[in-house]
């Protein structure tokens, strides 16, 4: 049974093989470079106060091939998952059912159960190891960039971080429980729908609303976040100010004092703690960034922040991963019960 | 023949009538809010100040839900022609080839041209108009913004500026070029193939490497750049800084708005790239930003910006999309070939 679920995927862990590989050639040639770069720039051993390199550092990187590959990186770790559930998974199934050959898989002497445990088992590990291998890739890759953006504190070009909720996915161990919830749900599908192409279809349909809904509402109750509040002084503006009515919004780019933490949320507050919505009219004629906000701050004005510190970055990825293989162990279940109703 | 296309493509069809329905119906649902920020920021007839409104207004759309929606009808928009090209084209004839049909369907009373030229005829113009119809409603939904855009100053995020690449995609005429193609390259692929499968998978690797080669080596060269050199003087200098005064990268003052910056450089006179030295001795710590400000114009630097300004977004759109289609068009060409070519037994 083994023999013969790695010869039907044997195309496909071909395609793998040959893909990684090439990742591996392309990121190790820029790599090197990357490297090189960074200890030339001198962050290598900046320990405080780096940020006058880091800007360098960036402003030699940025439009160049380097910025490309880091975000067809983070790309391919968002599609890999997306791919290998529609390529690999909903085709697994579907595939026999529509063309019929279920008939004589079922009629030998392995039983259904352990035909579809073997290659769903087999198909399962692979995509968690080509997703944990190009995960492993890109992330020692992109290693000199998150450095640099560590140490310049959150005031860099390039603004990454891996916390922040579109890089957190393309980073660590979740790609892997990505793949496997993807292969599993396309191996369901595939079972349920009996067709490959509607399989296919709605394997990435579902996917990429599992994904969608796991950024935007779960991910950030997986732990609840911790509140402060701190003084406008130690927040830095990504573009602030007032509109026309006396609006207040304020867009916190960082918090100076946690610039590696994940910010959920960054709201003004009054000295009383209730949300500030406008601008205290002494405040709204003063012209320059600093004087508005030392104007605000003297009107009670401060930031109540919601934030997951960063000693929670392996927690979460621990946590997403289980989440995601908890799904994964659910839709086995699934198969496994539908198997043996099916006809 | 064309009513056997039509019963073929049926299921298609209705997921692409589904989607254009949903998305129509989140556009409809977030554009009256998006259209009423414009207003009350006082845009819609504005005589003065109109940049400072714009960047307003902006940031008003980035704090709210209307950036997500932006960001969801640009990703779909993107998605979609690739989406076309592995789910209508790979499958449309090699299917056919997979399950054998092929046999049947050559040898009935209409020919293989004419069979393979409806089939490619009807679903091609199918995807065409399904990628225009979205356009469409995104550049509908999307028009406030674009016109905040075009009074804004040189502070205005370009994130949202429709000819940066990723956005320029999304918008205008170009997704239906790319329909086009990324349809042709798919049948292509399955004629030559003949398997479904490998041919879906061919379509999406060949159709996201020109989607990733065209905006990085082609489209910036279909117009030669515009250049720009500002001098850094006292006056014109700028320091881009975040936060603390920590982080300094020198700008020179110049307003593009909504341009496609291609580079933005500081040259020193010797015509290498300015480096902030560090530590920066009359920058930071005791100077005020005056002084750093009269000591950067002391070195006599440059600002080197080449960009695409903004008023070349539609011919750069219609000349994309006339690319595509001659490409698809060549693609159909060989498709029937190929078609013509076959040995039924095969």
């Amino acid at each position: 049974m083994i023999w013969l679920t790695w010869r039907q995927l044997r195309s496909q862990a071909i395609v793998a093989a040959a893909a990684l590989a090439t990742m591996a050639v392309v990121l190790a040639v820029t790599g090197a470079d990357l490297a090189t770069q960074y200890r030339t720039s001198g962050l290598d051993a900046c320990t405080a106060n780096c940020a006058a390199q880091a800007s360098n550092f960036f402003a030699g990187i940025k439009g160049g091939a380097t910025e490309l590959i880091f975000y067809i990186g983070i790309f391919l770790l968002y599609a890999t998952p997306a791919l290998i559930g529609m390529f690999w998974g909903a085709p697994l199934v579907s595939r026999e059912l529509e063309a019929g050959t279920f008939r004589l898989a079922w009629s030998q002497s392995v039983t259904r159960t352990r035909w579809l445990a073997i290659k769903l088992g087999l198909g399962a590990l692979g995509a968690m190891a080509a997703a944990g291998l190009l995960s492993l890739m890109i992330s020692l890759w992109s290693e000199p960039l998150y450095h640099a953006a560590q140490k310049a504190g959150g005031n860099n070009v390039l603004s990454i971080s891996r916390f922040s909720p579109p890089l957190f996915g393309a980073n660590g161990i979740v790609p892997i429980g990505y793949a496997a919830f993807a292969f599993a749900l396309g191996v369901t599908v595939g079972l349920l729908v009996r067709r490959m192409l509607p399989a296919m279809a709605i394997t990435l349909v579902i996917f990429a609303a599992v994904q969608l809904l796991m950024i935007g509402v779960v991910r950030p109750h997986l732990i609840p976040p911790s509140t402060t509040t701190v003084p406008l002084s130690a927040v830095s503006m990504n573009g602030e100010g007032e509109s026309n009515n006396g609006q207040l919004f304020l867009a916190v780019a960082t918090v100076n004092s946690m610039a590696d933490a994940w910010i959920v949320s960054a709201r003004p507050v009054n000295s009383a703690g209730q949300p500030a919505t406008t601008v205290p009219p002494a405040c709204m004629q003063t012209p320059g960034v600093n004087t508005f906000t030392q104007c605000l701050g003297s009107h009670g004005v401060s930031i109540q922040v919601r934030y997951q510190p960063l000693s929670r970055y392996w927690a979460l990825q621990w946590l997403e991963t289980a989440a995601y293989l908890i799904l994964t162990g659910g839709l086995g279940a699934l198969c496994y019960w539908r198997i043996r109703r099916l006809a | 023949m064309t009513w056997l296309a039509w019963r073929q493509f049926r299921a298609q069809s209705i997921a692409a009538t589904a989607t254009l329905g949903a998305l129509a119906i989140v556009l409809a649902a977030t554009g009256p809010h998006l259209a009423s920020l414009y207003s009350s920021a006082g845009l819609t007839d504005c005589h003065a100040n109109c940049g400072a409104l714009a960047g307003a207004f902006i940031g008003q759309v980035q704090h709210g839900y209307s950036e997500k929606v932006y960001y969801l009808g640009i990703a779909l928009m993107c998605l979609t022609p690739a989406v076309i090209g592995i789910f209508w084209g790979a499958p449309l004839i090699a299917r056919e080839f997979e399950e054998g049909t092929h046999r049947l369907a050559w040898n009935q009373s209409v020919t293989r041209t004419r069979w393979a030229v409806v089939k490619l005829g009807l679903v091609g113009l199918a995807a065409i108009a399904t990628a225009g119809l979205l356009s469409l409603m995104v550049n509908w939904w999307a028009r406030p913004i674009d016109k905040a855009i075009g009074y804004g100053n040189s502070s205005s995020p370009a994130e949202f500026s429709r000819i940066t690449p990723v956005i320029f995609d999304g918008r205008g005429v170009a997704p239906l070029g790319y329909a086009a193609f990324a349809f042709a390259l798919g049948v292509t692929a399955g004629v030559v193939l003949r398997r479904t499968i490998p041919a879906m998978a061919v379509t999406l690797v060949v159709f996201a490497a020109v989607q990733v080669f065209v905006p990085t080596v082609i489209r910036p060269n279909i117009f030669t750049p515009d250049r720009l050199t500002v001098p850094i003087t006292a006056t014109t200098t700028g320091l881009d800084f975040r936060g603390t005064r920590a982080g300094l990268t020198v700008v020179g003052d110049y307003s593009k708005p909504g341009a496609w910056i291609l580079s933005d450089q500081t040259i020193t006179p010797a015509g290498h790239a300015f480096a902030m030295p560090h530590p920066p001795q009359a920058c930071l710590g005791t100077g005020s930003l005056q002084s750093c400000f009269s000591w950067l114009a002391s070195r006599h630097l440059r600002q080197l910006v080449t960009y695409q300004p903004a008023s070349r977004f539609w011919p750069l759109q219609w000349t994309e999309m006339a690319i595509y289609l001659v490409l698809a068009a060549g693609l159909g060409v060989i498709c029937l070939w190929q078609v013509r070519r076959r040995q039924v037994v095969s």
